[in-house]
């Protein structure tokens, strides 16, 4: 649906993206990832036709965006980081400006209009002038301003900065709904969110792809092997490790703030190695102050990814 | 286009900027009209018009300073330039609501003829022409003037420097043609050319100046085509 191939843009002497390439295919929620000032939002704006890169090509459903922008603009609904909003108008007026200024046609509108209203839950403040609604009731008719016109793609930049809790989860609600029928790029900073809606992941930093992937490849590692960390009740490290090693060969080992002696271990799957540690210990009459599975976490992932990415640019 | 139109005019007639400038206005056509045509029995209306063009020329500015400067302001820039439509569109919607501002002002005007016509003594005739030609004059000028104005804002995101900037270009734009009728040669004669103060009179006179309405048209044009460009050119940053 959105293909993007080799984008750089340069802001003067400044590289903003340098040589990006990514696919979104349809009905997928790409997670667009990357720490601030990392090229997100200068990505999107390239997509969206806001910018021009100074090279490369963006194709969005077979059309060139960047040679032929209005036509690829008909199939993307934008809500910018900062939600474009007329203060002045009322809710009402204002959609009914983007309908005019996006030609939908009249017979559509007030249908069109009562779903988005229903989706993003604006229908109470129709009638009521922009400029006093709250901060969470202007991002939700920025949303709907996206909707307007009722666009196969949607781009949005950090659309649930600024908002309250509650707010948030029911934000990403109406994102995931939409995502059943609509490609949705989500740009974010907040690594929940990836987890919560998204199917695909791109991370980008410093203007260039980190890595690509679907959210299963960032979340978990090969099934087979679990990683696990054993805290023992003791601080005696020959007792430990002697019965440690009566089942596993490879094991790391750190000293909690208390004292007591953790070590991490892998082990196959379908191993009973993590029962025998278990039953071994209990006999030996050293207690397991804590024993479990580690999962790679998001956050764990992401910063590997982003610092390592950094190390090596140095 | 006529989304747009529809928007500004909108904002426009929202918010006391277009009625404070309709207003006073229509206070100082009034005030020229009595010290003009009233006090000094002059019947030619083209006159008073004449003299008002050094207000206008701080008028219009203010008309248009909110025209590009406010999107880039609020942010509803993006709007304009991720929306399906073209930039010319969204310039020439826009640029067509300030000149209804402006209409509003020359109907308002027209108050002053329109009492001399029906209130003149008898055996008067009322120099109707003279009167026309000078309201085409003063609209085409007003016109020019106005996308002037819309170029001053496209260039910056502040209304007030957008207003500043649009009077000082109009300001040097009037000016030219007194200092090119002292410097002799060549350059001077250019600088008399390219004035668009010295074609209005004229209009004034009665004849109707062809070539001035080419001109202006084209003057008007080229300010438009210069302010889409400075939009355009920003997508290439």
């Amino acid at each position: 649906m959105i293909e993007i191939r080799n984008l750089v843009k340069n802001y003067g002497k400044v590289t903003a993206l340098d040589d990006v390439s990514f696919d979104v295919k349809k009905g997928d929620i790409l997670g667009f990832l990357g720490p601030n000032g990392a090229g997100k939002s200068t990505a999107m704006n390239i997509i969206t036709g806001y910018l021009a890169p100074t090279s490369g090509n963006v194709v969005i459903d077979g059309i060139d965006a960047v040679e032929n922008s209005l036509e690829a603009r008909k199939l993307i609904g934008y809500l910018p980081e900062q939600p474009p909003l007329f203060g002045e108008m009322t809710v009402k007026e204002y959609l009914n400006f983007i309908c005019d200024l996006k030609r939908v046609p009249k017979k559509k509108r007030t249908a069109m209009l009562d779903d988005i209203c229903y989706i993003v839950k604006i229908g109470d403040v129709r009638n009521r002038v922009i400029r006093n609604l709250s901060k969470g009731y202007r991002q939700r008719v920025g949303f709907a301003q996206a909707l307007v016109g009722d666009p196969p793609i949607l781009i949005l930049d950090e659309p649930t900065v600024g908002l309250d809790p509650k707010q948030v989860v029911e934000f990403r609600r109406i994102i995931s709904s939409l995502g059943r029928n609509h490609t949705i790029i989500l740009s974010t900073h907040i690594l929940q969110e990836v987890t919560a809606v998204c199917s695909d992941v791109v991370i980008i930093n410093n203007g260039k792809v980190a890595k690509t992937g679907s959210l299963s490849d960032f979340v978990s590692t090969d099934a087979n092997v679990k990683r696990f960390a054993v805290t023992f009740d003791t601080g005696d490290k020959e007792v430990a490790e002697k019965l440690l090693s009566g089942v596993f060969k490879n094991y790391s080992f750190s000293r909690t703030d208390h004292g007591m002696l953790v070590y991490r271990f892998s082990t196959d799957s379908k191993s009973t190695g993590v029962k025998e540690l278990f039953f071994n210990s209990a006999s030996a009459g050293v207690a397991l102050y804590e024993l479990k599975p580690m999962e790679k976490s998001f956050e764990e992932e992401f910063v590997r990814i982003i610092t390592s990415d950094m190390k090596e640019g140095v | 286009m006529s989304a747009v139109f529809k928007r500004e005019i909108q904002s426009y007639f929202k918010s006391p900027v277009a009625y404070c400038i309709i207003g006073f206005f229509g206070i100082l056509t009034g005030l020229y009209f009595w010290n003009v045509n009233l006090s000094n029995m002059q019947i030619e209306f083209s006159y008073t018009l004449g003299s008002l063009i050094s207000f206008v020329i701080f008028f219009i500015p203010v008309i248009t300073m909110k025209l590009f400067s406010d999107d880039k302001k609020n942010g509803t820039e993006v709007l304009f330039r991720t929306a399906p439509v073209s930039t010319w569109r969204i310039v020439i919607g826009k640029y067509l609501a300030s000149a209804v501002v402006f209409g509003c002002m020359l109907l308002e005007s027209m108050v002053c003829p329109v009492i001399m016509y029906f209130f003149m003594n008898k055996g008067g005739t009322f120099p109707l022409a003279m009167t026309i030609s000078g309201y085409i004059a003063f609209t085409l000028l007003g016109l020019a003037f106005l996308a002037v104005g819309s170029f001053a804002s496209s260039v910056t995101d502040s209304q007030p420097l957008a207003a500043v900037l649009g009077v000082i270009i109009l300001i040097v734009i009037n000016f030219i043609e007194t200092v090119g009728e002292h410097i002799k040669g060549t350059f001077g004669s250019i600088l008399v050319w390219l004035s668009l103060s010295s074609r209005y009179n004229n209009f004034v006179l009665g004849m109707f100046d062809f070539s001035a309405l080419i001109f202006y048209l084209s003057f008007t044009a080229m300010m438009l085509f210069i302010t889409i460009i400075n939009i355009d050119r920003k997508r290439w940053n």
